[in-house]
């Protein structure tokens, strides 16, 4: 049992969970983060890597527009080393449903303030020479590409340096209350299953998709959260500006350069259970074929991997009036002291990962207006440990690194060019880490291989230099090979199918992994 | 201004690089890898960068790879390796191109230069002091294999050729040499001819310049796509019909699929060039099984070497001299089982690289001397150069023993 | 006229070297190297018959051939298997040890023991381990091999060493190399200074062991490094198959290469079969795409050795259609016995939790179960009924259409083109390969 104390307990790690937690902390409560797995694992990491230009919005939602492009320059400013300037294309084809959307688009833009040229479509294909050569009109916005994961992560070092404490595999399961006040949270450590009690004047749920559930845990009326799931399926990298169909927002309109792969996205289907989405054969196949319309020859493209991620769209007709200078369109900020009674409990849903840090913020403001203590939010203007204003990532950048230390230090997982040390360094950090875990990190396994080659050489790694015993590292690699065939069966096919039988050959014929010795225990 | 970069340019290539299941079969053969570790080896630098770089060569230790092409030729996959590391060289170099590689990689302007004052360019070009010159100026080793200029080209001896009275019967053929073919392996050019000529064929030798490939292989991309189409358009002068047969190793696997694969010049004339273009053994094997041929030889008691270039390789016709030779009573053909020579073009020539294409090169020095010193064939120029540097063995295209044993030398 | 054999893998360099030896003309055409560097340099005939471990192969894979009429086995026969077995181990004394139709369990780099017939003589050591105290060392420079990882697992499983300890050595393949392949120290191992530089550090720290492991480095050309190595540390040594490629698997692929050609077999590397041109039944030449031309090579009899999914012979579209690449041959979906020219994946794919915290992964997905038996599953540790697709062929090893009739009466298809097995699950591999390769050339040479 471990007895803790904070001014705000964050629950859920996401983007938006772990922007809150630095916002709080930045502004100087002691604050504690909450998640039941690791960091960015649920929605955060379950996009497709697009850095909104606001361009998606400017004709049926020109207010997030403008605020994607407001956050996309600050994003630059504080985390630049998370994100790839690709720039982006939205293009209009012949037989739209909208004829007239390209100069819909131009127009909101203006209004939006979001950053648009129109271009020849022939200069167009000279920058990205993908795209589909069919395109009539062609206009060039501030897309970029972005990691989810790194977002998080580096938040996360910046609330910890101004004292804010992140506890991952940590889940909450109640949130207690006394006289129509919330008193503090209890949780239970995921992996040692010890108890944890932390006493606090404040929650702020940043829970996503299960944010109704949390919401709950305070014996509240659940909040009305409905995930709207999406799948996105990478393909190995052959593209380098993000491609935007030029329409009215629908299924399978963007394909993203994002790291080694480029992201197709994605499907809007009401989904029951955030922790059981399914992955559609039928919409596969719908994915493809926008594939073949953003970018003809799609189909041939080798397909890595699909997953599948729920927004957390909030709802709830029960959001008070006054909370409506929170909401910008597509975020909502619920206060549970009008709705349920309840003060020091507040819950945020809906927006996107690009204005995560704005999300923050409002939830923060509104938390400010609960206590009447008001400070000024900082997020936007100091950056985050390890990031450089304008210094953004480069896909070659690892390339570069590896050149300089080849000869010095070993490859381990080769399609993503991981270093021994990376992968030492992080998990001396993160000792209780699955390979899940430092994969979200590290990439691990995350290239044309999907783990045959790397998977073993992580988990005798990991016994070796890690504190784990032969159960758990043997159990690791179990585990990963589990998840990372997850995302792969349901778009297996092409030249992937002669790596999944190559890597089962290995695994199976070589290594025999299937009859080591059985598993005693789950591994977490 | 050619853009290496381009998609154009590394389409074939890198539409290749999703082929590879990152088996490692193509490190297992690198010559360049086996002897040094300075070279991180062709499946690192090829489909693994490529899906870094980003247009951006930012991996240097890639100028350790010689293109052999070994890693291309093994691959399960059908990865371009050798074509993908090549397009991103020549990226690479865009902007310090070492004076060096513009220099050795203008093999006519070399042979030209060297030819009128023949004698004295030779003693020149292996004098030790302008060598010491040589490679603290340019880069080129002062031991490194240097070509042999020849007294007449081979186009003074062509002017002024009557045809044997054999020639005609089979058809007609053009002949292909390329450049050094013309300036330093004069001989080997000769005795094509002669053999052709006495197996029956009518031969046709049109004017012909250099294929790019030195250009090429040193990232030149520019002029080295002038040159092979300025070649190319030598070659249609000759009748479009007809089979062009080829002792030029190498510069025949510049028309036949590098210029495409690697420089992405994509052109009809090119393909259909490339199409009709034969290596000398691969054509008169091929004639020879199918009963085409009056193939009457002496018999020639020798023991040899033959170590087939990786150029040759590249082409996939597997070893066409190897079953030819084999045709003559008398004649043991031992292959050299060596992946490279070491000398890959001009990569050996280079200062950095002379050690490392020595020892890529030393398990065929080693059999070429136990197995015959006096005598090894191979058929491209440049290999033939550092086979002789380093065993000091006569080392001749494998025409050199049809010849002998049509009796015509 | 002669024999064209399609693919450079196991199967396909013995039809090449049984038909040349037998005094047919030869012609082995392939893209690429085969699979062999890719194998663990083992000949694997049945290692598992469902999830009992195998111990008596050829009596194992009557008893499965009976069950299961599908799979290869159960055409080949126990006397063809044996025989190729027999004869291959003849080829090369030097690099397959051990007894046929007996098999023995062998650690895998993981720790597991893994069941197979014959194996490099370098190997046998680790065949009996059960109630030793067990060494297990590597350097640390060799980023395929974790001793303890290696050891910690041999040690907890049922029937394995009493002991084994896990060791790491700081040991450079080369001067100023972190990161050496396994090739690049089974080169290095062939130089005596080398190999007594690694004998004294291995020596360091093997202490009472009785028996010592190595990764399988221990010398390329040299076939005799590791007797010098074992004799060195004064105990017995074992070596272990590492992830590919494998240094024996390169071994045994040099050694068949080098036979083939000796016995006269023309090999044209680096060229992919494109086509075919066929006349009344017969396939009479195959379309080598050499660089700049398309290349005729006129064949009498064609043994089609492409491998399977792993090459690319068999290939799955974005719809899910099953082909095989060169000669479209028909591809049978075992277990029902019909054969169709192609098959749907995943007519019903739902997907895994995906949402869930990865950790409860470990209890296996939750998903619905399907309908009809679907080509893939979401459970990794299932075997994939995708691969056990292939071409079905006749008792000549000819593919066979729907009916049941040849396609071709001179093509024969031998290896992991057949349908029926998942060699890698089964540990089948070499025995289906070497079977189909003798059977095929029996056919050829009219016996």
């Amino acid at each position: 049992m471990r007895q803790l104390s904070a001014d705000v307990v964050v629950i859920g790690g996401g983007t938006t969970g772990v922007g809150v937690v630095r916002d709080v902390a930045m502004r100087g409560y002691k604050a504690i983060l909450l998640d039941r797995a690791d960091l960015a694992q649920g929605t955060s990491g379950r996009f497709h890597g697009l850095l909104h230009s606001g361009g998606r919005y400017v004709v049926t939602d020109p207010l997030s527009g403008t605020e994607c492009a407001e956050e996309n320059a600050i994003l630059g400013h504080i985390q630049a080393g998370a994100i790839e300037r690709t720039g982006g294309l939205f293009f209009t084809l012949p037989g739209d449903p909208d004829p007239d959307w390209g100069d819909k688009f131009l127009a909101g833009a203006a209004t939006a303030k979001v950053p648009v040229e129109e271009i020849e479509p022939s200069r167009a294909l000279k920058l990205e020479p993908r795209m589909n050569p069919t395109a009539e009109r062609v206009f060039r916005v501030e897309d970029g590409s972005v990691d989810g994961w790194q977002l998080a992560w580096s938040a996360a070092a910046s609330a910890k340096q101004y004292g804010a404490q992140i506890l991952t595999y940590t889940k909450a399961t109640e949130i207690t209350t006394a006289g129509g006040r919330v008193t503090g949270v209890r949780a239970t450590d995921a992996k040692t299953g010890e108890d944890v009690t932390i006493d606090c004047g404040f929650v702020l749920n940043c829970a996503g998709p299960w944010a109704g559930g949390v919401a709950a845990m305070a014996g509240c009326e659940p909040v009305a959260v409905v995930p709207g799931r999406g799948i996105m399926i990478a393909a190995d990298r052959f593209t380098n500006v993000v491609l935007n169909l030029c329409v009215k927002p629908a299924d399978g309109d963007i394909i993203v350069p994002c790291h080694g792969v480029s992201i197709i996205g994605t499907t809007d289907v009401k989904a029951d259970d955030p922790d059981h989405l399914p992955i559609p054969a039928d919409e596969v196949q719908k994915m493809l074929d926008a594939g073949e319309k953003l970018a003809p020859g799609f189909r041939q493209q080798r397909l890595l991997h699909v997953w599948t991620g729920a927004r957390p769209l909030i709802k709830d007709d029960r959001v008070a009036a006054s909370d409506t200078r929170h909401m910008s369109r597509g975020m909502a900020v619920v206060d549970h002291s009008t709705r349920d009674g309840l003060k020091g409990l507040l819950t945020i849903g809906g927006g996107k990962l690009t204005t995560y840090r704005l999300m923050a913020e409002h939830i923060v403001d509104a938390m400010e207006d609960q206590t009447g203590d008001h400070h000024p939010c900082r997020t936007a203007e100091e950056p985050c440990p390890g990031h450089e204003p304008g210094r953004y990532f480069a896909l070659n950048h690892r390339l570069k690194e590896r050149e300089a230390d080849r000869l010095s230090d070993q490859i381990i997982c080769e399609c993503e060019l991981m270093s021994r040390t990376m992968f030492t360094d992080l998990l001396k950090e993160q000792p209780n880490a699955t390979l899940d875990d430092l994969r979200r990190q590290l990439r691990l396994g995350m290239g044309p291989c999907q783990g045959g080659f790397c998977s073993s050489r992580a988990a005798g790694l990991a016994f070796e230099e890690g504190a784990i015993d032969i159960e758990r590292a043997t159990g690791l690699l179990r585990l990963f090979l589990t998840n990372r065939w997850y995302g792969l069966w349901p778009v297996l096919n092409g030249q992937q199918v002669a790596q999944a039988a190559l890597d089962d050959w290995i695994l199976q014929g070589l290594l025999d992994i299937g009859h080591l010795p059985a598993q005693t225990k789950e591994v977490i | 201004m050619f853009e290496p970069t381009s998609h154009e340019a590394n389409l074939l290539a890198r539409a290749s690089v999703d082929q590879c299941v990152k088996c490692t079969i193509c490190e297992t053969q690198c010559p360049v890898m086996a002897v040094t570790p300075l070279f991180a080896g062709p499946k690192f630098v090829g489909p693994q960068a490529e899906r870094f770089r980003h247009g951006e060569s930012v991996d240097h230790t890639l100028d350790y790879c010689s293109s052999c092409g070994t890693c291309t030729l093994v691959c399960p996959q059908g990865v371009k390796i050798a074509e993908l590391n090549s397009v991103a060289r020549a990226a690479m170099k865009r902007d310090h191109m070492p004076p060096r590689d513009r220099l050795i990689s203008r093999t006519t302007l070399m042979g030209q230069a060297m030819r009128p004052i023949a004698p004295l360019a030779n003693a020149a070009l292996r004098a030790a002091p302008v060598r010491v010159l040589a490679e603290k100026i340019a880069g080129i080793h002062r031991d490194a294999a240097m070509p042999v200029s020849s007294g007449q080209p081979f186009h003074a001896w062509w002017a002024k050729h009557q045809p044997a009275p054999t020639a005609g019967p089979a058809g007609t053929v053009i002949f292909f040499h390329g450049c050094a073919g013309d300036y330093f392996e004069v001989a080997t050019s000769i005795q094509a001819v002669e053999v052709l000529e006495r197996l029956g064929f009518n031969v046709l030798v049109p004017k012909q310049g250099c294929c790019g490939m030195a250009l090429q292989s040193n990232g030149l991309y520019d002029t080295a796509r002038a040159w092979v189409r300025r070649l190319v358009a030598d070659l249609e002068k000759a009748p479009q019909d007809l089979v062009i047969v080829s002792t030029a190793g190498s510069c025949q696997g510049m028309l036949k699929h590098e210029a495409r694969e690697i420089m992405g010049v994509e052109d009809e004339s090119l393909q259909a060039i490339g199409t009709r273009t034969r290596d000398i053994c691969e054509f008169l094997l091929e004639k020879i099984e199918a009963g085409q041929l009056n193939f009457g030889v002496k018999r020639l008691d020798v023991t040899v070497t033959y170590h087939a270039p990786c150029q040759l390789k590249g082409q996939g016709m597997g070893q066409p001299a190897v079953e030819l030779l084999r045709l003559i009573p008398g004649v043991t053909v031992v292959e050299s089982g060596a992946t490279c020579c070491g000398i890959a073009g001009t990569y050996g020539f280079k200062k950095e690289k002379y050690e490392i294409a020595k020892a890529v090169g030393q398990p065929l020095f080693d059999k070429v001397k136990e197995v015959n010193p006096k005598l090894a064939l191979c058929d491209t120029e440049t290999c033939r150069w550092q086979i002789r540097q380093h065993t000091g063995a006569q080392v001749e295209h494998p025409i050199y023993l049809l010849h002998k044993a049509l009796g015509l030398s | 006229m002669a024999t064209v054999v399609v693919g450079a893998g196991l199967s396909g360099l013995a039809a090449a070297l049984r038909l040349a030896e037998a005094g047919e003309r030869v012609t082995l055409l392939t893209k690429g190297i085969g699979g062999l560097p890719l194998s663990a340099g083992t000949v694997d005939v049945l290692g598992y018959a469902g999830d009992e471990r195998v111990t008596r192969p050829y009596e194992a894979l009557v008893t499965l051939a009976a069950a299961a009429p599908d799979h290869p086995y159960a055409l080949l026969g126990r006397d063809a298997v044996e025989a190729a077995v027999a004869w291959l181990q003849a080829q090369v004394p030097e690099l397959l040890a051990g007894q046929p139709g007996v098999n023995v369990t062998l650690p895998t780099a993981v720790g597991a023991l893994r069941p197979t017939c014959l194996y490099p003589p370098s190997m046998a050591a680790g065949a009996d381990l059960a109630g030793k105290a067990v060494a297990i060392v590597g350097p640390r420079q060799l980023k395929d091999f974790y001793p303890a990882l290696c050891a910690a697992n041999l040690a907890r499983t049922p029937g394995g060493p009493a002991a084994a300890v896990g060791h790491s050595l700081d040991l450079p393949a080369r001067p100023g190399e972190a990161d050496a392949s396994g090739l690049a120290y089974a080169r290095s191992l062939d130089d005596p200074e080398c190999r007594a530089r690694f004998v004294a550090a291995v020596a360091a720290v093997v202490g009472d062991a009785e028996v010592v492991g190595l990764p399988a480095v221990l010398g390329y050309k040299d076939l005799n490094a590791w007797r010098a190595i074992q004799e060195g540390l004064g105990k017995p040594v074992f070596e272990i198959t590492l992830i590919p490629p494998s240094v024996p698997g390169l071994r045994l692929n040099d050694a068949l290469t080098a036979l083939a050609k000796a016995a006269g077999v023309r090999i044209v590397l680096g060229s992919k079969v494109t086509g075919y041109t066929a006349e009344g039944g017969k396939v009479t030449s195959v379309t080598l795409h050499q660089a700049g031309h398309n290349q005729p090579w006129p064949a009498d009899h064609v043994v089609y050795a492409p491998g399977g999914f792993e090459s690319g012979a068999l290939r799955v579209d974005s719809y899910g259609h099953v082909k095989e690449t060169l000669f479209d041959l028909p591809v049978a979906a075992m277990g029902s016995g019909t054969v169709a020219t192609e098959r749907v994946l995943r007519a019903t794919a739902t997907g895994p939790d995906t949402m869930a915290p990865e950790g409860s992964a470990a209890t296996g997905p939750d998903t619905t179960p399907a309908p009809a038996q679907p080509l893939l599953t979401g459970d990794f540790w299932q075997d994939q009924a995708l691969f056990k697709l292939g071409v079905r062929v006749d008792a000549a090893l000819r593919p066979i259409d729907e009916s049941g009739r040849p396609v071709f009466t001179n093509l024969y298809a031998t290896g992991s083109l057949l349908a029926g097995a998942i060699r890698w699950s089964e540990k089948s591999g070499e025995g289906i390969a070497l079977g189909s390769a003798w059977a095929a050339a029996e056919v050829i040479l009219g016996r």
